[in-house]
């Protein structure tokens, strides 16, 4: 057993903060998007931290499937992005406010 | 080879034809099935041919299985093994087609039984039902629903059939119960007529009330059962021959609603020497501390309800007159000749639990004896042929309720039979009247049909001579034999019923030939009516004809029945043939000592008193008749007697005294439900008010969905904080 390793555990809740911040604020959706990547590197530096406090690999495991999985999310996401800005002429989160009552 | 040996031995062995009666009853279902599914495309004929065909193919069976009944082998008659233990059931077959449905120690098999009773009833079904077909191809042949018609009337005699040769009488209910289905479906044949579809749905709703009652009865025998195994002893049994040991693998292989297994039940009741008698309290059970009589009385008192609705008596009996809203072969097969006699039979079947009741069978006479009398008197001013008819069947299915209740068993099945033939004839004669004269049926407006009508006539005026129990024709014997069973047996404790009934009786027999006097002198006699529809009336076919024919010579020809034709009995012949059936309740009646039964036979003065009663009768009937009506006399009939006669013609208001009493009450009582329960309560509060809240709640809500994601974030990211305070929280 390791010791607690507060250093990486702040910086990755600074991290995810900062990146819930921009979620929640930005109205460019690219921007948007990049602060959710933000947000799943915090969490991977989280799942490493412990992975060192536990000294087994389970977490360098968890990290990896977040990485492939941000990957493709990054890939769909674009597309989106990328169909909204062909359909609309913008990426302004407030210009597709459409899907309510 | 003589004879009574020939009537001894069956061309077909009774255990091989046992193994087929369940063709007997499936033959007229599957004519059912293909008239009612194929036959709008089989076309008319080939609709006919089946329906009549499948009916013959039963009555041939039927015939087979009633010979194969009196089957003797080596001097010994055929007999089937009873599995309740005792002696074996002599002149009978019985065929157990395996456990229909058993729950915990109830069990019902698909047995079927033919022994002298229902053997007689199967021939008397499919032998008028099948003449009745015959006639009704004729007589519907203008109708576009023949079908349709065909498929009901088979499905009637299949059901007939599983009723009368169910050995248990949960299998008799299910022929209960579809007879009365049939019944229904045919009365309100021509269903586009309100009146007519109303008159099918009166039968049927008068009916479940008395079906109600035969179940709750069901369940009142089958808990006496089930108490009488629990606390009876041995010695119980023994004197019948069983021990409880054996009663108990009855029960279980057969079920307690088994009428072999009623009967050991019934004869083990009134023997001295056991542990349970008629008074003994019931011991555990629901029914603890019941008597086995008393309950044992209530049971047969719901029968009584329960063929009281069937057999149209006191007080259900409103139904019949009008289910002649059928056509008229309808009301010759089902509301004359079977289905209302099922409520005889049903007390014949059971006659062993029955004498164990004098109350029971005081109350039956008594009901039989004033329904019969009312419906005599209420026929008195119908002027409606077949209304007379119908109220004269209520009247005469009364005299036999008489014969069951007063423990003359044999002579109710007998006047039962005879019944069949001249009632159907009688009906059958009012069809062909109708159908020569434009559907007419006021008798005021028909009249001087004897030259025009032959056939017709010659039938109806033998039929009418047998219901008025004219001497040597059969209804006379069996009218008479009813009405002497009445006179010489007692019930004992109530010895008044019977002084009180034979006169009752004999007064019924006046009545009688009052009204059918009159109906067939309005008829057939005097002058063509000035009203009449169709100015020559024609004979009909000899489809029609032909079964009037045979019905007529069998009302006079089966009078062979009521003599004692047997070298070594002084018993009739109906009553020695009857006795393998009914010898166990003249044992228990003997035992028990609740019926005393006279043996006797009528003598010459009996005979002579009777005929001069029935003569009189005729004649002041007719006599009356010219003096007061109007059109055969001059003079105008007196106030007094058109104020009598309006009140009778109006069925002394007893469809109107119910509607009073019951009908209003009742539809109150819907009506307030209706408004109340189901409209207020359910619809509007329940129903409606859910859906009202729901969408007012749902359309208070639906502002919350901005369509902004990153509100939605927020909210996700504040329920996020929450829970990690409360985390924290947790652990500090």
């Amino acid at each position: 057993m390791y010791p607690i390793p507060w250093l990486a555990l702040f910086l990755a809740a600074a991290l995810f903060c900062l990146g819930m911040f921009g979620v929640l604020v930005r109205r460019n959706a690219l921007v948007v998007f990049m602060c959710v990547e933000l947000m799943l590197n915090a969490a991977n530096l989280t799942f490493l931290a412990f992975a060192r406090m536990r000294g087994d690999n389970i977490g360098h495991v968890s990290a990896f499937f977040v990485i492939a999985v941000a990957a493709a999310e990054a890939a769909v996401g674009l597309a989106i992005v990328i169909a909204v800005f062909r359909s609309r002429g913008s990426v302004n989160i407030e210009d597709i406010k459409t899907m309510k009552h | 080879m003589d004879f009574s040996s020939l009537l001894k031995t069956a061309p077909i062995a009774p255990d091989v034809l046992a193994q087929s009666l369940w063709m007997i009853i499936a033959l007229p279902l599957l004519g059912a099935f293909i008239c009612g599914v194929f036959g709008k495309m089989l076309g008319r004929a080939n609709v006919n041919l089946i329906a009549c065909s499948t009916v013959a193919g039963s009555f041939v069976l039927s015939v087979l299985a009633f010979w194969a009944t009196s089957h003797t082998e080596n001097g010994v008659p055929v007999s089937v093994m009873n599995t309740f233990g005792g002696s074996p059931a002599r002149y009978a077959l019985w065929n157990d087609l395996g456990t229909w449905f058993s729950a915990g120690d109830f069990r019902v098999n698909f047995g079927l039984l033919v022994d002298h009773l229902s053997g007689t009833l199967l021939l008397v079904i499919t032998g008028v039902g099948f003449l009745i077909h015959l006639y009704s191809t004729s007589y519907m042949e203008h109708d576009e629903g023949y079908w349709r018609y065909f498929a009901y009337l088979n499905l009637f005699v299949a059901m007939m059939l599983t009723l009368v040769m169910g050995d248990n009488l949960v299998l008799l209910f299910v022929g209960w119960e579809g007879v009365g289905m049939a019944s229904y479906l045919l009365i309100g044949f021509w269903y586009s007529d309100a009146a007519k579809a109303w008159a099918g749905r009166k039968a049927f709703i008068t009916n479940r009330i008395g079906d109600f009652a035969f179940l709750i009865g069901t369940f009142l025998i089958v808990l006496l059962v089930g108490a009488f195994t629990k606390q009876a002893q041995d010695t119980d049994l023994q004197p019948v021959g069983s021990t409880m040991a054996r009663y108990a693998t009855g029960l279980d292989q057969r079920g307690p609603v088994t009428f072999q297994g009623l009967e050991t039940f019934a004869r083990a009741m009134p023997e001295a020497s056991g542990a349970v008698k008629l008074d003994t309290p019931i011991s555990s059970g629901p029914l603890e501390g019941r008597t086995y009589g008393g309950v044992l009385t209530v049971a047969m008192l719901l029968f009584l309800l329960g063929a009281a609705g069937k057999s149209a008596q006191l007080p259900l009996y409103v139904w019949l007159p009008d289910a002649m809203a059928g056509p008229t072969p309808v009301s010759a097969l089902i509301h004359a000749a079977t289905m209302v006699t099922a409520g005889v039979y049903l007390f014949s079947r059971m006659s062993f639990l029955l004498v164990l009741s004098p109350t029971a069978m005081a109350t039956v006479a008594i009901v039989g004896a004033a329904t019969s009398l009312l419906a005599a008197m209420i026929a008195f001013a119908q002027d409606d042929i077949k209304k007379v008819l119908a109220y004269s069947t209520v009247s005469q299915l009364g005299i036999m309720f008489m014969g069951v209740g007063m423990g003359i068993f044999w002579a109710a099945v007998f006047h039962l039979v005879t019944h069949a033939f001249f009632k159907a004839c009688l009906f059958l004669g009012a069809g062909s009247v109708m159908h020569g004269n434009g559907d007419e049926t006021d008798i005021k407006k028909l009249g001087g049909l004897r030259k025009e009508m032959f056939w017709t006539w010659l039938t109806f005026f033998i039929a009418t001579l047998a219901i008025t129990g004219i001497f040597p024709l059969s209804g006379f014997f069996s009218k008479d034999a009813i009405f002497h069973g009445v006179h010489h047996n007692h019930l004992h404790g109530l010895e008044w019923v019977s002084k009180v009934l034979y006169p009752v009786g004999v007064g019924i027999a006046m009545c009688t030939a009052f009204y059918m006097t009159r109906l067939y002198l309005l008829t057939f006699e005097g002058k063509r009516s000035p009203e009449a529809r169709v100015a020559h009336a024609h004979e009909s076919s000899w489809y029609m004809t032909l079964p009037l024919f045979i019905l007529a010579v069998l009302s006079i020809g089966s009078a062979v029945y009521a003599f004692a034709w047997l070298p070594n009995s002084p018993q009739a012949l109906m009553e020695n043939f009857l006795s393998p059936v009914f010898q166990a309740a003249n044992r228990i009646a003997s035992t028990a000592g609740t019926v005393e039964l006279d043996t006797a036979r009528p003598t010459g003065g009996d005979y002579i008193f009777a005929w001069v009663w029935v003569a009189i009768a005729g004649a002041v009937a007719a006599y009356l008749y010219m003096k007061f009506f109007p059109a055969w006399g001059d003079k105008p009939a007196p106030a007094a007697v058109r104020a009598v006669r309006r009140v009778v013609h109006n069925k002394f208001y007893v469809d109107e005294l119910y509607e009073f009493l019951i009908i209003r009450p009742v539809k109150f009582m819907s009506f307030v439900l209706f408004r109340v329960v189901d409209s207020l309560l359910i619809d509007t509060v329940a129903v409606r008010g859910t859906a009202w809240v729901t969408a007012r709640v749902g359309s208070a809500l639906r502002y919350l969905q901005t369509g902004d994601a990153q509100a939605y974030a927020a909210v996700m990211a504040l329920a996020l904080l929450g829970g990690v305070l409360y985390a924290i929280l947790k652990v500090f």
